[in-house]
């Protein structure tokens, strides 16, 4: 399994935000968690990269605990172990928060380059097979205020992909998109999910969700 | 032209002493005060609340008394038997003061930018130290430039402050002479000077913002 979470709860003081969710996900599996605004979509994805800690359950990654409960507590892994563990999940922002005063291939570039996993010559390599793949290849000298909203999600995509990430997160991938990038980003998702990669994406696009299929969860309060 | 024989190598005099506690100030508070700033954002209270302690000192005293404080202040002290030199004492102050302003200019700077960039950074694994310095902080200056260029500026005026420790900077070179001759010819000589430090600065302060053009 690439992916097994269970029993997650979080709540903000009083307020529960999601509580009591477990899935797994294999390699290439793709799930939407869909739901209206506020019922903590975004809050559980942004628990699973760790951008956000859990009251309660674990959530394992290819076989290493992010995070593990034992005796109601959750006790999360070493900083250590929580660099190497993130890498193998990917977050595409719903604002995609591209760094603006980079260029595209230096927006790709900049992760893999700091943490020196692969050689310089591979890193570009790979940099620049992502941009042809992604389209993007008249744009990788452009800064990300040239770009336009779906342009934009596919740097991000393509950033995410750098880290060579197992699962890879998608916040709202429809929000900023028209009808015509929504069909492009939907391909791509499914390219990407061919390739082995496991896909959980966050949205209230019921038509998004029925054009992706794979597994749905539904969050209700 | 007696005044001007007198004035102009008295004013070249006193340009090494404008130009060179302007530079040193500048040269040494900027970098020092990015470190301030982020211990005044630290997450550790008593840093945080110690270093809101030292720039409301430093902001909220004029930098005329902090020179004297600093050059006369340990004479006072008995049995200590140490003391600045007057240069020292100059640069100390004015590093201290200015550290204190840029400081806050750089924690607005910092608090300005965008919760989504490091959250970008720490999905990609990226150290905090990293983080900062390639991410966030060419951001921070871009953003900064126009406050940082008010304080270069008034920087150049406050160097005249050293003549309270004895020291001839060009104000004091056009009072001397000023005195010698009865005249007011030195004031506005010294005052065209300034104006063409001023105007050198904001061409190159143009320069530098417009370096940071190329992004929005």
């Amino acid at each position: 399994m690439t992916l097994v979470v269970e029993n997650l709860s979080k709540s903000y003081g009083d307020t529960n935000v999601f509580s009591d969710i477990s899935f797994a996900l294999e390699k290439g599996e793709i799930l939407c968690i869909r739901g209206k605004s506020g019922q903590g979509k975004t809050t559980l994805l942004r628990c699973l990269n760790n951008l956000e800690t859990l009251d309660k359950g674990s959530i394992k990654i290819n076989n290493r605990y992010l995070c593990k409960e034992v005796n109601g507590k959750v006790n999360y892994a070493s900083q250590q172990e929580l660099k190497v563990i993130r890498q193998d999940i990917g977050f595409v922002f719903q604002s995609f928060n591209l760094f603006p005063h980079m260029t595209v291939k230096e927006n790709l570039l900049l992760a893999p380059k700091f943490l020196k996993k692969l050689s310089n010559d591979e890193i570009e390599k790979k940099a620049d097979e992502l941009i042809l793949k992604l389209d993007l290849s008249t744009k990788s000298d452009n800064y990300p205020y040239q770009l336009s909203g779906g342009q934009k999600q596919r740097v991000a995509i393509a950033r995410a992909c750098m880290l060579s990430p197992s699962i890879l997160c998608f916040d709202e991938p429809t929000s900023a998109l028209d009808e015509e990038t929504m069909g492009q980003i939907s391909k791509i998702i499914k390219e990407l999910a061919a390739q082995g990669i496991a896909i959980i994406i966050v949205t209230h696009d019921s038509a998004f969700v029925e054009e992706i299929g794979g597994k749905v969860i539904t969050l209700k309060n | 032209m007696n005044v001007f024989n007198m004035l102009i190598p008295m004013t070249i005099e006193g340009l090494r002493i404008t130009i060179g506690v302007f530079l040193a100030t500048l040269v040494i508070s900027i970098p020092l005060s990015i470190i301030v700033a982020k211990l005044r954002m630290s997450k550790n209270k008593i840093i945080a609340k110690i270093t809101g302690i030292y720039i409301y000192i430093m902001r909220g005293t004029p930098l005329l008394l902090q020179l004297m404080f600093i050059f006369f202040g340990f004479h006072y002290i008995p049995l200590i038997g140490f003391a600045f030199g007057r240069y020292q004492a100059i640069i100390i102050a004015f590093v201290l003061n200015y550290t204190a302003y840029l400081a806050e200019i750089f924690r607005g700077g910092i608090g300005s930018i965008d919760i989504g960039q490091f959250e970008a950074c720490q999905v990609l694994s990226l150290s905090k130290r990293f983080t900062f310095m390639k991410v966030i902080l060419p951001q921070v200056v871009k953003n900064v430039m126009p406050s940082i260029g008010n304080e270069v500026i008034t920087l150049v005026k406050d160097t005249s402050l050293v003549y309270i420790l004895g020291v001839a900077d060009i104000l004091k070179a056009a009072k001397s002479v000023s005195n010698t001759y009865s005249t007011f010819i030195p004031y506005i000589f010294v005052g065209i000077v300034y104006l063409l430090i001023t105007a050198i600065l904001t061409k190159l302060l143009d320069n530098f913002e417009s370096k940071f053009s190329y992004y929005r």
